[in-house]
């Protein structure tokens, strides 16, 4: 897409005086969170771990956009915020329903975890089976010349042409610790934001506990996916729209990411909780 | 015990209406054209290539399909509050989710190409009136599935989110998993088809999608027959799949280990597609050979 | 490669826009008030017309913002105006009648730090980013807000938690039938994004015209309306929800043929059944 004003050259410079910024905005956050409903701390900073794995595993995910449609670069044809959400909403299903059966916490955010690294493992395979099967074109990235982790060379499987197709090994793998970390920090989200209104909204509302269950279970789903969206679309202006793995060299832009979904999050998560706190 | 096996036949119902669901979405974003495939649709008229093809620009599938299925659901859910039958209110909400799909699909072909008029693509009304209610037909089995499932887990399995949030989530899941699955094989293998087989478009030959087919011009419903053999069936595979194993994993292990029996099941699934994925590269790598010698330097 | 994005000046300023967005949707939201004073419910429409003043006014800020190549498409801007919007709109419920004008505060302050975030810290340097941002968290709160109020005839947090279900001849209070219990907030969610980015998608490209996209923006606004008012059958009274509906599918019809009408002024061709023209050497 050609711009209409010439972007002075953003690329993948970091900002050290705006990180310090984001760095003191969260602080600010966080203290503000303490001093109006301190039970509510430890649950934003959670939320902000949360946030923070979200942001920095959809920077895993292999995203190839509309040249990945035709075969001219690696990576899933989707785009990276909807393709992040797909993985790690399937994730926070499995994790809810962990939750909802009693489970211990960790259990329950290893649970969306591995929710969501199962449905992107299953989604990288069936583009290789497609682009193998389907279409004859064996996988091949464009950014190195040996996969990091199996050492194939790449070069000579490459189309003339083209930057590469299909998911190599060590996008597969990408995708797969994407949807993973994804799945976690969405369920972490979840989880710390159903405990707190779980735990204040009945006094709140005035009603009991088994009766507020359907509104602390909506709230805190929609939350979760609300800040899912956010978090992702902010890794997705990170990258500036395709990523072809851990090995490409935009995946060096990860430190911008953290400290902006930091913020973020903890911004949201400071709204969320003082729902219950106002 | 009794419990687990209801639990395994409804999981087993979600897991062939899921397939169901993927192959439909499939089906209808190539039929509609939708997604990064669009992208070239709408670079060929830039490029001197008119066509016929149906440019329905409506966002990406996830986004997409989480709207219908959230809304198929939401409407489900409303009419299921008033009483309604649940099958008739899941009808209901699905046909009037297609409604505001086929909608959608008319207003971004209309408005796409008019946008185009610089380079002299013309509005086809023809194509508008015979691409959108086969389009509107395979979504209302995409979303009539999705949203059945959706009542499947919430009301026979009993997970806690209500029904218009499952509906959003499992359609932004059907959206990307039929995306990533789908789209490469309508992108490159259908709209490039004559392109040499075995390779990636080069980039000098974008916009050059075909235009012609076998008898007189190609449209949207000859991509769609075409690329439900394959792409379909693999998205319906690829959606079907992650539904079950994610259902089935949870409904038999859930009680084991107080929730590690799941994980380490969800481990061992993982690392099972990890060998096909690795063997299935290894295969193309020998089966089909490089493109060139290979080289000493990289490049 | 995509279709090529360069920004067409003409047609109203987006301040001016802006501004009669902004106004339009306070007094509509204000208007459903109405309910609380007559004791009906037959104002909710309001919540409707709320929706479509601020779509009108979020998608030309979509329009501002995507003319300079952000690099990652329209339907982004949508998901992160929405997901801002979301968490300061329900928080802003809990003030009683301010709940509006403290949706907007709340979701523009989330919107100028999401926008300082993305310029800096991610570096992406875009002149309008901010402004942009903040707008559309406000379009994003004010725009649930909207739908909220059309389906359950307040914008109050009392009102969106709490249904009626009728068991046995009773009235009775729940929790688990209402607008927040029943998750319904994921459908408008949903709704919003998707029509919020459609317009400016959907006439992207050299032939863009600002009046075909404002009228798109008001059909996309209409249509999530009537879904909208089918939905709220379930938790207003059926009078009102016709009320709604009724003006829903006539707003929708006269927006939808005006639509058509402004795209066959500006396509290429308007052909029925004709072949592929012949352009030199294709």
């Amino acid at each position: 897409m050609s711009a209409v004003a010439a972007k002075p050259a953003a690329g993948s410079a970091m900002n050290p005086t705006a990180m310090a910024v984001g760095v003191v905005l969260l602080l600010i956050l966080l203290g503000i969170a303490y001093y109006v409903y301190p039970a509510g701390l430890m649950p934003l900073v959670l939320i902000v771990v949360g946030g923070v794995l979200i942001g920095f595993g959809v920077h895993f995910v292999p995203v190839g956009g509309a040249p990945a449609a035709m075969g001219q670069a690696p990576g899933i044809a989707t785009g990276v915020a909807m393709l992040a959400a797909g993985g790690g909403l399937a994730g926070l299903f499995g994790g809810a329903w962990a939750a909802a059966a009693g489970q211990d916490a960790l259990v329950v955010v290893i649970t969306g975890g591995i929710g969501g690294g199962l449905m992107m493992a299953i989604t990288c395979m069936m583009v290789n089976f497609v682009y193998v099967f389907g279409m004859g074109i064996p996988a091949a990235s464009g950014k190195v010349a040996k996969d990091p982790i199996t050492g194939d060379s790449q070069a000579e499987y490459k189309s003339q042409g083209t930057e590469g197709h299909g998911l190599p090994f060590v996008s597969f793998v990408g995708g797969v610790i994407g949807g993973l970390f994804a799945g976690a920090g969405g369920t972490l989200i979840y989880l710390e934001l159903l405990n707190v209104y779980q735990a204040a909204l009945p006094a709140v509302m005035g009603i009991t506990a088994a009766q507020v269950m359907p509104i602390a279970v909506s709230a805190a789903g929609m939350f979760a996916v609300g800040m899912f969206l956010v978090n992702a679309v902010l890794t997705a202006y990170n990258i500036t729209g395709t990523i072809e793995g851990p090995h490409d060299p935009k995946f060096k832009r990860w430190p911008r990411s953290v400290v902006a979904s930091a913020v973020a999050s903890a911004l949201c998560g400071l709204v969320a909780i003082l729902i219950v706190a106002m | 015990m009794e419990h687990i096996v209801f639990g395994i036949g409804i999981t087993a119902l979600t897991g062939a209406l899921a397939t169901v669901a993927g192959s439909a979405e499939d089906t209808e974003s190539n039929i509609g054209s939708q997604g990064d495939p669009n992208s070239q649709v709408q670079l060929a008229p830039q490029m001197g290539f008119l066509h016929r093809i149906f440019n329905k620009a409506v966002a990406g599938e996830p986004p997409a399909y989480g709207l219908w299925c959230a809304l198929g659901a939401g409407l489900a859910w409303a009419f299921m509050a008033m009483q309604f039958n649940a099958v008739l209110a899941i009808v209901l909400g699905s046909v009037l989710a297609v409604f505001v799909q086929g909608v959608y699909a008319t207003t971004a072909y209309v408005g796409r190409t008019a946008s185009l008029s610089k380079f002299g693509q013309p509005v086809y009304v023809d194509i508008l009136k015979s691409m959108t209610t086969v389009t509107m037909a395979h979504a209302f089995i995409a979303i009539f599935a999705t949203v059945a499932i959706c009542q499947l887990i919430n009301g026979a399995l009993g997970h806690p989110f209500p029904l218009p949030l499952l509906g959003l989530i499992w359609g932004i899941a059907l959206g990307a998993a039929g995306s990533a699955t789908g789209n490469p094989y309508y992108g490159k293998e259908r709209q490039y088809q004559n392109q040499k087989f075995g390779a990636g478009v080069p980039i000098s030959a974008s916009g050059n999608i075909v235009r012609y087919a076998e008898a007189g011009e190609r449209n949207s419903i000859d991509n769609g027959f075409f690329t439900h053999k394959i792409g379909g069936s693999a998205s319906g595979i690829c959606f079907g799949l992650i539904v079950f194993l994610e259902l089935w994993r949870t409904v038999l292990f859930e009680q084991v280990a107080a929730g590690w029996g799941a994980i380490v099941v969800g481990v061992l699934i993982i690392l099972v597609f990890t060998v096909v994925d690795r063997y299935i590269e290894v295969w193309a790598r020998k089966n089909y050979g490089p493109y060139s010698e290979i080289k000493e330097a990289s490049s | 490669m995509t279709v090529k994005v360069e920004v067409i000046e003409g047609g109203i300023p987006h301040n001016k826009i802006m501004i009669a967005g902004i106004v339009s949707t306070l007094v509509c939201l204000y208007l459903t008030y109405l309910n609380v004073l007559t004791s009906t419910e037959m104002f909710s429409f309001f919540g409707g017309l709320a929706v479509i003043a601020a779509l009108i006014w979020g998608s030309h800020t979509i329009k501002v913002l995507c003319s300079y190549g952000i690099g990652t498409g329209v339907p982004s801007a949508g998901m992160i105006a929405f997901g801002s919007g979301v968490i300061a709109m329900l928080l802003a419920t809990k003030f009683g009648i301010l709940a509006p004008i403290v949706a907007a505060v709340l979701a523009a302050v989330i919107g100028i730090i999401l926008g300082y975030v993305s310029n800096n810290i991610l570096n992406m340097k875009i002149p309008t980013m901010v402004q942009s941002l903040t707008e559309m968290a406000v379009v994003g709160a004010l725009t649930l807000m909207g739908f909220a109020a059309l389906m359950t005839g307040g914008f109050t947090f009392a009102g969106l938690t709490t249904g009626h279900v009728t068991s046995l001849g009773m009235v009775l209070l729940t929790h688990q039938q209402s607008f927040l219990g029943g998750c319904l907030i994921a459908v408008a969610f949903l709704l919003g994004a998707i029509a919020i980015q459609h317009p400016f998608n959907a006439c992207l490209g050299p032939g863009w015209k600002q009046d075909r996209m404002l009228v798109l923006t008001a059909e996309c606004g209409f249509l999530s309306m009537l879904v909208a008012a089918v939905m709220s059958f379930a938790l207003i009274s059926t009078g009102s929800a016709i009320i709604s509906l009724v003006i829903a599918i006539i707003g929708w019809a006269y927006t939808y043929k005006e639509y058509m009408v402004l795209s066959k002024r500006d396509a290429a061709a308007w052909l029925d059944a004709k072949p592929i023209p012949e352009v030199e050497g294709h």
